[in-house]
Parts: C-alpha cells; structure tokens; sequence
C-alpha cells in the first residue's frame, strides 16, 4: 500500500483523471485567447493591456504543461504498480494545489493590473511555484527507488 | 535472458543526445549573429550626435517595461519622431537613386548604401573661392519631423556637426521643395548655411535633455574651428522630457512592495513627476518648455545649457531659468530690451501689435494671456494645455491611435465641450449666445474665439490665445477677426454692426470708407504683410468659411496670390485653389519659375473667367466686382499699391 492507505493505481487514476481534465481546460484557454485575438478585442489586445495578455498567455501554457505533468505522474505510478510510492499522499496534493494556484495566479492577475505590475492575485503564483517544486523534489527523491520504498514500507508497518 | 546492459554504457546515449543538441543550439546562435546587422554602438558614432543616457535620465526603452500603454501611445506620436536616425524606413523621401532639382543651385542627389543614406550637393559653407561651390557627399544621418515636414541632416566630417541638405519632404504632397519654400522667408534675404542649426537649436528642443556642447557659443566664431560634441540622452521628445529624469523612479521601483504599496494606497509617486497631477500652471509649463517662446536670461546660462542640458525640470517654475517672452508683461524687461537691440524685429516677427503670438509652436505664449487661464482664480477652472490635450490617448477614447496622435486632442475636446468644462450654462442656451444654428460652424466656440490667426509650416492654425472677435482688433494689429475668417465676404462694418447689435461690443469711432465697403478680407489680401496674406489664402480654402461666403468669387483673389513673392503665400493659395469647384486639378507648382507662375495665374484667371456667368457674388462691389461681374480695376490697383511689404520673417 503506497502511503499507508491507497495503492499506487488509485493515485495514477486520480493524476491521470486531473491531468487530462487540466489539458482540456486550458487547450480550451487557449482558444479562448485566440478567439479573444482572432476578434481584436481590446480588452486583451491593446498595448495597454500588454500586462494581462501576457498572464493569461501564461496561465495558459502552466496549466496545459502542469497537465502533462500530472498525466507522467500517473504514468509513473503505474509503471512502480508493485513498489509504494513513500509520502505518495503529499506529493499528489503538493503537486495538485500547485497545479491549481499557478495557472490561476496568472489567469487572475490578469484582472486589475497597473501598468506592468499584474493584480495581487499574481501572488498566488510564487506560493504554487514553491509547492510544485516541493513536489518534483519529492518525486524525485523518491521514485524508482528501492531503499525509498523499503523505508516507506517500514514506516507504514511502524504506523 | 537478454545481457544487463553495464551501468556506465546506459549514459552513453544520453549523453551523445546532449553533445548534438549543444552542437545544435550553437549552430543556430552563430548562425542568427551572422544574418543579423551587427549593431553599432551608440558612442562609436562619432559623426553625428549620439544618445546617451546619463544624469539622472534612463531613455524611454526603460520606461517601456512597466509602462506599455504609455509607451505605445507616445510612441506613436509624432512627439518620438521629431528627431531620428536617419535609416530607410524612418525617411518619408525616397533615396533610391534619385535626383532633386527643387534646391537653390544645382540638383541634389541622393542614393541608399546598404542601409545608409548618401546625398550629393553643392557645398553650403562654401568660402565663395572659385567660380562654384564644390560637390560634397555625405551621409545623412537624422532627420527631424514627420507630421508635415522631414528635414535631413547630414554629418559633416568635423566632428558631431551636421548640416542640413539643401531640400525637405512635404508629408502631404511626398514631395520635395527647396528649404527655403516651406519657411516664411522673406524672398530678398539671402539664404544662409544651416550648419550647426540643429546642434545649437533643434536638439534643445527635438531631443530630450539635448546638449549642443559647442566649444564656444553657436555663432560666435566659425563653426568648423569650434569643437562639437553634440548629445541627448534620447531623441525625440521622450517620457523624461515631461515626467523628469526617472533614474531614481526606476531604482525605487524595483521594490514590488514599494510598487504594491503605491497601487492598493492610490499615492503618488513623489519620485515621478506626474504633469497632470501639478497645478494647472506648473503643468502648463511643462508643454511650455518647448511650445514657447524663450531666451536665455545671460550668457552662463547659454553655457550651463550648452554643457549639462537645459536646467529645467517638469514641476519646476519655467521662469526661474528661462526668460519667456510675453509682449503684454515683459517688453520693458533688460532681457528683452537686450533682444529687441540685437534685433529690432525680434517681437514684431512673432507677435501681433497687442503681443499675441502669431507663430506656430509658441502656443503657451498662447495660453498664458487668455483670460480663461491669467484670469482664473480656481485652479479647476483654469484652462491649461490638459484641459484640450492628452499626451497619452486615453483609455476611453475610441479613436485609433493615429487620428489621436494628429493634435493630441482629448476626443472630448474635439467640439464645444473643450470649453463647456467652465462655460456649462451655455451647454442650452448655444443659439442665444452664438446667434446662429446650434448645428452650423458659427456655432462652434473653436471657430469665434480660436480664429486660425496663427501661422507656421505652410498653414495657419488656430490661436491658442483664447479671444473674441474685435473689429477694433482687426484695425489696431491688422489680425483678421473670426467672423470675417467665415464672413469672407463681408465688411468689417458689417461685423462692426452685428457686434454692437448682439454684444453690445461699441463699433470703432470710425472706420474708413474701404472698411465700409469692402470685404475685410480682400483688405488684408491686398494690404497685408506675407502672414497675414497666408492666413486669407488659407481661409479661402478653408471649407466653413466656403460655405459660409460661397465660392464662385474667390478664384481671381487666390490666382493673384499664385505670383506672391512669400513662397509660402504661394503654396498655400495654390493648395486653396484646388479646394474650389473646377480647379481639383489645376496644375500650378509654387516654386516654379516666376514667368511660369505668372502663366499659370493667367490660366485660373481665364479659367474663372470662363466658369459661367451665374451672379452669385461676381457682382458684388464689396468684392470689387462690377455688376456686370468684372474687376473694378481702379480700386484693384489702389488697393495693391497698399501691399505691406515688410519683411516677414517667422521663427517656426
């Protein structure tokens, strides 16, 4: 059992799930944008407006790519399907609330900017940037490894 | 069983995958280097005037990054481009192998190198040895203006020096015409070398923070022994030449709390200057450092300028380090009185009898002797130039930016709501103030109390000396009113009489029989100096004023002014003519041959002559018509022989 409780698949399936779901909304961002370009709306293409169109071209391209990252961790976990994945419940939620906060930190601080500086919700970029590379430095310690698992394992029977 | 693969021989392809995409990567940078233009260092021109931003200034490249809509909006204006580089695609002429004739002397020649511009043309700082001047070729290097005119400049080989190339670009027209053509200047004056022009004077004023750093003040000895090492932090006006130099803005502003700060507390940056957040005299002052006239206070001055840029800074008082010229205050001043002995014509050039300023660029001179400005006592009130322009579009204006950037008007200040800012009650009660339809031009506040009684680069525009309409004006500076620049058909007693009737304002004690009689109009066309001859050309063009005096009468006036001696009277009559019904495509050239314009006058005077016989005002005699619609030949001659020959002379 991968982190005392849930099997390695049922964390692939929600990542996978999460993953492509995130794909879809923002590819589907994405042809809003260039809906918004196709239609010159002002709002996002006048040079006064340079601030937002560059957050949202960024919340975007992070969330489509936060996508694949969640659909290679849960490829990743099927492929350790017989080795747990030690603290396997923290990195999917670091790796999810990042996955959340960052595409929306840009979509967000898009609204009410001043000039080059993007509205305060833009905050919540640097916070989800911290948890996704809290996350990929889990992962990375972690996976594939055997000792890791072991040590996983013997935590979880010490539990 | 497949042979486990030894740990080290897994990284081999990894790493031979990473050598190729290094190889690669540097491929393509090398590649990019060598397509690309090497870009020549600012400071290894030596040739020309550089930009360097120093003393406290950063250029508006910085500015950009956090200020784009701003950014944008200026760049786009004609503000930017008032000075450039000279490059192929910053010219409105072409360069490709072309021969100018219209110059004084033999032509002008002018190829593209690569990206550089060349010209070839006769010597203007010739000694006078020899029996002509010399050919020389040199780069031409800036340019100055776009909106209506391109001026060229070349570098001369001494140093930073430049002169100017002996032709300019009509915008309009893309074409060229002699330099001396498109200033009001009188003919009879030799034309003098411009060398050293724009480093001594255009780049105080083309450039932000310019420094002509002439040895010696410019003039005082010649030119080519002196050392020129002319600079500007920017050319063009730039962000800093009215926020002020932003060095400390940017270094305080690298702090997003600072920045975050200011925004979520809406308080101002005190390390900026804002011009609209100033008062409206200080915030004036700001345009007025350049759209006004101005001399030095001593000759330290001159040198501080020379050596460090003009001192003054947005938010400062202008007065405290330049001496503004203003007729109505100052004429009895030692700085002015010094001028007028330097030179006697220093303020009948540029300003009417009453000291209204009379030249284009000098619009603050305008301003700060309106009585919506001098005599206003709530700062809210009070007009400055932010109350009609915006340097920035703003955001609510629907307007591209190029319709914007034409006069930098606010969209709201392109009617009658310019002035019913102030002047509201009169938002309802337009046609009992203005005595004529609340639709038509008589009832626009531009049109009666912002006559184009100002002239300057082949055309008038209005004053922006806010007044009303004055016969006794019109008889004491010779300035034409604004309901004769409509009413071109009508007398000034006409006018005179109206005025006394709705405005109670008392007609002159007398006026002369041919103010009784004839049109004010054709009173200044005969009498007036070149300005005031160029400012009746225009308003016959001039489609309200056509509307309102018809036109089938006005041909044979402007066909007189098509062999006026003023090159810019000529050129504006000719551009007037073409406005009138028939003469679209009249062909005349202003600065043809004098026997050539004399036919071509000949031609729109039989053309006219041949245009029908309808009434209309051919029989008027206040137009010095006969009944039978034929000159009162006698009264033309008289009046003719009135002609104000002065030399007119403008400082553009």
């Amino acid at each position: 059992m991968a982190d005392g409780s849930r099997p390695n698949r049922e964390y692939a399936h929600r990542h996978l799930r999460f993953g492509w779901w995130s794909m879809l909304v923002f590819a589907g961002l994405g042809l809003l944008l260039e809906t918004l370009q196709g239609f010159k709306v002002g709002a996002y293409l006048d040079v006064s407006n340079e601030t937002r169109r560059m957050l949202w071209r960024l919340a975007h391209a992070h969330g489509t790519l936060l996508g694949v990252v969640h659909v290679l961790f849960g490829l990743t976990l099927r492929t350790e399907a017989d080795r747990p994945l030690p603290r396997a419940r923290l990195i999917s939620r670091t790796l999810t609330l990042a996955s959340l906060l960052v595409p929306a930190g840009f979509f967000l601080g898009g609204f009410g900017f001043v000039g080059g500086d993007p509205g305060l919700s833009v905050l919540l970029v640097p916070i989800g940037a911290v948890l996704l590379l809290s996350a990929l430095f889990l992962l990375g310690s972690t996976v594939g490894g055997d000792e890791a698992a072991k040590g996983a394992g013997s935590r979880t029977k010490e539990r | 069983m497949a042979p486990t693969t030894p740990a080290g021989d897994s990284w081999r392809p990894l790493g031979l995958v990473l050598v190729a995409a290094l190889g690669f990567s540097g491929a393509l940078a090398y590649g990019s280097l060598r397509v690309r233009t090497p870009h020549r260092p600012e400071t290894a021109h030596a040739e020309r005037p550089i930009q360097v931003a120093d003393g406290g200034f950063v250029s508006s490249d910085t500015c950009r990054a956090c200020h784009p809509g701003q950014y944008a909006s200026w760049h786009r204006s004609y503000h930017r481009t008032m000075t450039a580089v000279a490059t192929p695609t910053s010219v409105l002429a072409s360069f490709d192998r072309v021969r100018v004739d219209q110059v004084n002397g033999r032509p002008m020649f002018l190829e593209r190198r690569g990206d550089e511009l060349w010209a070839e043309i006769d010597e203007p700082d010739w000694d006078g040895q020899g029996d002509a001047p010399p050919r020389i070729r040199r780069q031409v290097v800036l340019t100055t203006g776009s909106h209506h005119q391109q001026i060229y400049w070349y570098a001369t080989g001494h140093g930073r020096l430049l002169g100017q190339l002996p032709a300019i670009q009509l915008a309009a027209e893309r074409r060229w015409v002699p330099r001396r053509s498109a200033v009001m200047h009188p003919p009879d004056v030799p034309l003098v070398s411009e060398s050293g022009s724009w480093n001594g004077i255009c780049v105080q004023c083309h450039t932000t923070n310019g420094r002509p750093e002439f040895s010696t003040p410019f003039g005082a000895e010649n030119l080519f022994v002196q050392t020129i090492d002319t600079r500007a932090v920017e050319f063009g006006i730039a962000c800093e030449s009215c926020h002020g130099p932003a060095n400390e803005h940017v270094a305080a502003n690298r702090s997003p709390l600072r920045r975050y700060g200011l925004h979520l507390t809406r308080t101002p940056d005190p390390t900026i200057v804002e011009p609209r957040r100033l008062d409206v005299h200080r915030s004036s002052e700001v345009c007025g450092q350049c759209h006004g006239l101005w001399e030095y206070y001593d000759e330290a001055a001159e040198r501080q300028a020379n050596s460090e840029g003009l001192p003054y800074r947005p938010g400062d008082q202008l007065t405290k380090t330049r001496f503004i010229v203003q007729p109505t205050l100052n004429l009895d001043s030692p700085t002015l009185k010094r001028l007028l002995k330097e030179d006697p014509n220093f303020v009948s050039d540029i300003f009417w009898k009453d000291g209204m300023v009379r030249a284009t660029g000098r619009e603050y001179n305008g301003l700060i002797d309106s009585p919506c400005y001098k005599n206003a006592v709530e700062g809210a009130r009070t007009l400055s130039c932010m109350s009609c322009h915006a340097m920035h579009k703003p955001s609510g204006d629907p307007r591209a930016l190029d319709s914007w950037a034409d006069d930098q008007l606010k969209s709201e200040a392109l009617g009658n709501d310019a002035c019913l800012q102030c002047h509201g009650s009169l938002r309802d009660t337009v046609t009992a103030h203005t005595r004529h339809r609340a639709d038509s031009v008589g009832s626009s506040c531009y049109n009666c109390h912002m006559p184009h009684t100002t002239y300057g680069l082949l055309k008038t525009i209005r004053s922006h000396q806010i007044n009303s309409p004055s016969v006794q004006a019109t008889l004491d500076t010779g300035r034409p009113n604004a309901c004769n620049l409509c009413h071109l058909d009508k007398t000034l007693e006409w006018t005179s009489r109206y005025l006394d009737q709705w405005y109670r304002i008392p007609p002159p004690p007398a006026l002369g029989s041919d103010e009784r009689s004839v049109a004010a109009s054709i009173l200044v066309l005969f009498r007036g100096d070149a300005g005031q001859r160029a400012i009746i050309a225009q308003a016959l063009g001039w489609a309200p004023a056509q509307q309102t005096a018809g036109t089938d009468w006005m041909a044979p006036f402007l066909s007189l002014l098509l062999t006026d001696p003023y090159d810019a009277v000529r050129y504006i009559a000719g551009r007037s003519l073409k406005t009138l019904p028939g003469y679209e495509s009249f062909p005349y050239d202003f600065v043809a041959s004098p026997d050539q314009r004399i036919v071509m006058r000949r031609r729109a005077l039989d053309a006219w002559r041949d245009g029908g016989s309808a009434p209309g005002h051919r029989g008027e005699a206040a137009l010095l018509f006969n009944p039978d619609g034929t000159f009162i030949a006698e009264q033309v001659t008289r009046l003719s022989a009135q002609r104000n020959n002065r030399r007119v002379f403008y400082r553009e």
